[in-house]
């Protein structure tokens, strides 16, 4: 135990990306985040058992056509198996306040389950499960600067209102570009403690105030080595004459196809779709 | 403070937007506390610290990246509705600037203890709203993840604000490796 928890970075899949060269992973990366935020937003909406399979066998297909295997999907869904088991049971038992609708099944005490608190948990955890498939699929296709110079340029309009496009994009790729450093400079640090005698993750689970305290040791120097390299940016930033919101010319310059527009076309469709159509159950 | 974006604000939100992002990945971000919504969290805190020592933009940046990232690693389903997973995340550093800055003239200490204060009180108070108006649990079992996650999150996230922001302050005195181009605080 004590060795896999301090090997950070091999636990960090931000940026994990499999070049498959597929349809999808040479759509516009503009496109792919309009579709994606559509696809959540209609996912997240849509209550009813036929439109919530139909999603999740969209999101399979995504996989088949990304030629990215499906066990990378499955992945994401693993640990959170027992999560949706526990809020399963508390959803059926306690939440008979709000979802009383429907047929009666159990009526018991404060026991109260009916066919609305039923579907509540069925959907909530299909629902839970296309957005991980969703997601999955947006990243594994998509490398992270292409996710940056998508956001910048999607959001472009905006510097019409005066919102700083560009600096935001920026400190996207600052955020992304430091986490393997700090993971980095974390391990160090645990290293170091654990050398001086400190212990992690050793305490019983029930001494929360211990396994508490355990922490401290770890995050402030980490906030503190995180705030002077941040400094040495500025300086850096500053001596090489940055300034924000001056006018910038943009490196990679996007431009949608046909196939483009196509695939985003399906993706409005389909989320009307699944928002519109009347499905029986 | 100067008005606008200047350097610093734009590197601290991207520095602190990894740290948060980094709590999470790793799990150092949770303390083990045994509850439905899982553990308590203390990923909020680059927030608060962004919000108290760069202003409300910055901690509202430092929040979205928080919301976005926990929505993309969410292991609950809670976690994987983007309007409680990112909504609500968007508040926290700036309720955290306001009650700095409301503060600040009578006690700086306290002003930094009461923004971790509020900040970590924000996070709890409107993620679990949302939770509940969204169905995921009932009002009964928010109000007891709000005192069994809520209090320790509080707890923690003062203590965390206080020791950071007052080490970044006194920064200047000792190594001098501030710039001076983009203001002081």
């Amino acid at each position: 135990m004590a060795s896999f928890e301090f090997e950070l970075t091999r636990n960090i899949t931000i940026g994990q990306y499999l070049p498959t060269g597929s349809l999808i992973h040479r759509l516009d990366p503009r496109i792919k985040l309009l579709a994606f935020t559509i696809l959540v937003i209609a996912m997240a909406i849509c209550h009813t058992y036929v439109g919530n399979f139909i999603a999740l066998a969209f999101a399979c297909y995504l996989f088949y056509i990304s030629r990215i295997p499906i066990s990378y999907g499955l992945s994401g869904v693993k640990p959170a198996i027992p999560f949706i088991l526990v809020l399963a049971v508390l959803q059926l038992l306690f939440y008979s306040e709000i979802a009383s609708g429907g047929t009666v099944f159990v009526d018991y005490g404060f026991i109260l389950i009916t066919s609305d608190s039923i579907r509540l948990v069925i959907v909530s955890a299909l629902r839970f499960i296309e957005i991980i498939f969703l997601s999955s699929v947006l990243t594994l296709s998509t490398s992270t600067t292409q996710i940056t110079h998508g956001i910048e340029s999607l959001l472009d309009p905006l510097k019409h209102v005066k919102f700083p496009v560009h600096e935001f994009a920026l400190i996207i790729t600052i955020a992304i570009r430091f986490v393997p450093t700090f993971a980095m400079e974390m391990e160090k640090m645990m290293k170091a403690q654990a050398s001086r005698g400190a212990e992690f993750g050793t305490g019983a689970w029930w001494r929360i105030i211990q396994r508490t305290k355990d922490v401290f040791p770890i995050i402030i120097p980490l906030f503190n080595v995180a705030m002077a390299r941040a400094e040495d940016l500025v300086l850096a930033m500053e001596a090489r004459c940055y300034t924000p919101g001056s006018e910038r010319s943009i490196y990679a310059k996007y431009k949608a196809k046909s196939t483009d527009y196509a695939a985003l076309l399906f993706c409005i469709l389909f989320a009307v779709l699944l928002l519109a159509f009347p499905f029986p159950y | 403070m100067e008005r606008g974006l200047t350097t610093r604000k734009i590197v601290i939100a991207g520095v602190l937007g990894a740290v948060a992002i980094l709590l999470g990945v790793t799990r150092l971000g949770f303390i083990p506390v045994p509850t439905a919504a899982g553990n308590a969290t203390i990923m909020h805190i680059p927030a608060i610290i962004g919000g108290v020592m760069q202003g409300p933009f910055v901690g509202l940046v430092i929040g979205l990246i928080f919301g976005v990232s926990s929505f993309l690693d969410a292991t609950i389903p809670l976690f994987k509705d983007p309007l409680v997973a990112i909504l609500p995340r968007l508040f926290i550093g700036v309720t955290a600037y306001l009650s700095y800055v409301s503060l600040r003239r009578v006690n700086e200490y306290a002003a930094i203890g009461m923004a971790g204060f509020v900040g970590a009180f924000t996070n709890t108070l409107l993620v679990l709203t949302m939770a509940v108006i969204r169905g995921y649990i009932a009002p009964g079992v928010a109000v007891t993840i709000a005192l069994t996650n809520g209090i320790p999150e509080a707890i923690v996230s003062v203590i965390i604000t206080l020791a950071v922001v007052v080490a970044w302050k006194k920064l200047d005195h000792r190594g001098n490796r501030k710039s001076k181009i983009s203001g002081e605080m």
